[in-house]
């Protein structure tokens, strides 16, 4: 069972910004600084999901420039522990949001709506898959426990979580274990 | 000078426009019959060119039909007051009536913001025309994407000039059956060379115009350098040829156009800026899945 956490939901085709046709950088960038500022409002831990539904068209500038830098920025920490999802069917509109991704090198979770199963939209690095799969299979596990399901030493295992962690695509929390340990928990974020 | 004005007609025109200074010049257009939007931008890019530099500039059309035409794509909204011809455009305005293969007039534009309002527009009319999401998202990007490139990096005096059409045939090649809308931009900038060599880290990619254009249709390939940037032209040039259509660059003295599986390169007559012209078929498959 994952636990509830803060959300919010963001209509991108229900704002002031053209509502159902998105192009442009300069659009992009007025889309990308309201996201912002409803991350920033989210308590830690909290998931903004950005829903583009509403919207028929989504150029690759504009689609670079509101969710590629977006996405950077929140892989690079500029938002703490707050993560993104997609709301987004699969689409053709989802191609230039996957370009802009991949040109980036990251990724964000994608889900048809809030509540279904959870894809991924841009690259992710092959050696990380298998990983990632495992922490949304899991829902939520100890290091310990997912470097066994996938054969690896601890180390290599929390490696590899770390960096989905950064990438913004698993929670990642750090209990006190007895007896004066550290544990890891990863947990899917949709 | 004969037949269809597009932009390789007017090579001959850009070439002599070079060696203006000053003097009265005439556009001769009177063996053109007809004019597709590629024809539209260039002409309007070359009397742009030639308006300043010379004081007196003449527009020589002939027949009914391209006056017409020219008429009703906004041609002399642009140039009615700059350009002498012989056409009578009073009369032409009495009979104005709207072409529902014009989906976006001969436009001028300088700036990104004023994009989406044109975006919105053509949108509205591909709808209203019953064209698919599909075939009007291909359509908006392009517009919309090129449209962005010519008003960051083609910046001049008179900004960008952008047409699109949509015929009952196919244009592009032999005329044969079919349908297919036509998007024209011409822009008085720089380039698209010199706005490359803005990033050393392209210098051998840039030693001609034609490996410039090449390389900036390549995925990530921009000015700036920055990460994310230049996919547009990229992406915008394989939807082209998905469809089955193509996009052609011009820039300078290179030529670069992207079919589905080839890109043809060729050295032409020098264009004073940057000129896109893609062609998207519609097919029977398209106009009926949407």
């Amino acid at each position: 069972m994952i636990e509830e956490r803060a959300h919010r939901v963001f209509e991108v085709a229900g704002g002031d910004f053209g509502g159902k046709l998105m192009v442009t950088r300069r659009t992009g960038r007025a889309v990308r600084d309201s996201l912002e500022g409803a991350l920033e409002e989210l308590p830690k831990g909290g998931i903004l999901y950005v829903d583009t539904r509403g919207v028929e068209l989504m150029d690759y500038s504009f689609a670079d420039e509101s969710l590629g830098i977006l996405v950077s920025r929140s892989a690079s920490g500029e938002y703490g522990d707050r993560h993104l999802v997609l709301v987004e069917e699969d689409r053709d509109l989802l191609e230039n949001v996957e370009a802009s991704l991949r040109q980036r090198s990251l990724a964000m979770i994608r889900v048809d709506e809030i509540g279904a199963e959870p894809g991924i939209v841009g690259k992710v690095p092959d050696h990380l898959l298998d990983t990632l799969q495992a922490i949304y299979d899991a829902g939520s596990i100890t290091n310990a426990a997912l470097a066994t399901r996938l054969g690896l030493n601890h180390t290599a295992c929390n490696n590899r979580a770390t960096r989905l962690a950064k990438l913004g695509l698993i929670h990642r929390r750090v209990e006190t274990a007895a007896p004066g340990g550290r544990q890891y928990t990863y947990k899917r974020i949709a | 000078m004969s037949g269809v004005l597009t932009m390789g007609s007017l090579d001959p025109a850009f070439d002599a426009a070079t060696g203006v200074d000053g003097e009265p010049v005439v556009v001769d257009l009177r063996t053109v019959e007809f004019v597709e939007p590629a024809g539209l931008c260039a002409l309007a890019a070359l009397l742009e060119y030639l308006c300043a530099r010379c004081e007196v500039v003449d527009l020589a059309l002939t027949g009914r039909d391209v006056p017409a035409y020219l008429e009703r794509m906004n041609f002399f909204r642009s140039f009615g007051d700059r350009v002498r011809t012989n056409a009578d455009v009073a009369s032409l305005e009495e009979r104005r009536r709207h072409n529902p293969g014009t989906l976006q007039e001969l436009i001028n534009f300088h700036a990104e913001e004023e994009i989406p309002g044109i975006i919105e527009r053509i949108s509205e009319i591909l709808e209203n025309q019953g064209y698919r999401l599909r075939e009007r998202v291909a359509i908006c990007s392009t517009l919309s994407e090129v449209c962005a490139n010519a008003a960051e990096h083609g910046v001049s005096s008179f900004g960008a000039y952008a047409a699109v059409q949509a015929y009952h045939h196919i244009v592009s090649g032999s005329r044969r059956r079919g349908e297919e809308v036509l998007i024209a931009i011409a822009d008085g900038g720089v380039g698209v060379r010199e706005t490359l060599s803005r990033n050393p880290k392209y210098a051998e990619h840039t030693t001609t115009d034609t490996d410039a254009l090449r390389h900036a249709l390549e995925m990530g390939v921009s000015a700036t350098g920055e990460i994310g940037r230049g996919g547009g032209l990229a992406l915008v040039a394989g939807i082209a040829a998905r469809a089955g259509g193509s996009l052609s660059l011009r820039s300078g003295s290179g030529r670069v156009t992207v079919y589905e599986n080839r890109k043809n390169s060729r050295t032409v007559p020098e264009f004073p800026g940057t000129f896109v012209r893609v062609s998207l078929p519609r097919t029977q498959q398209e106009k009926s899945s949407g």
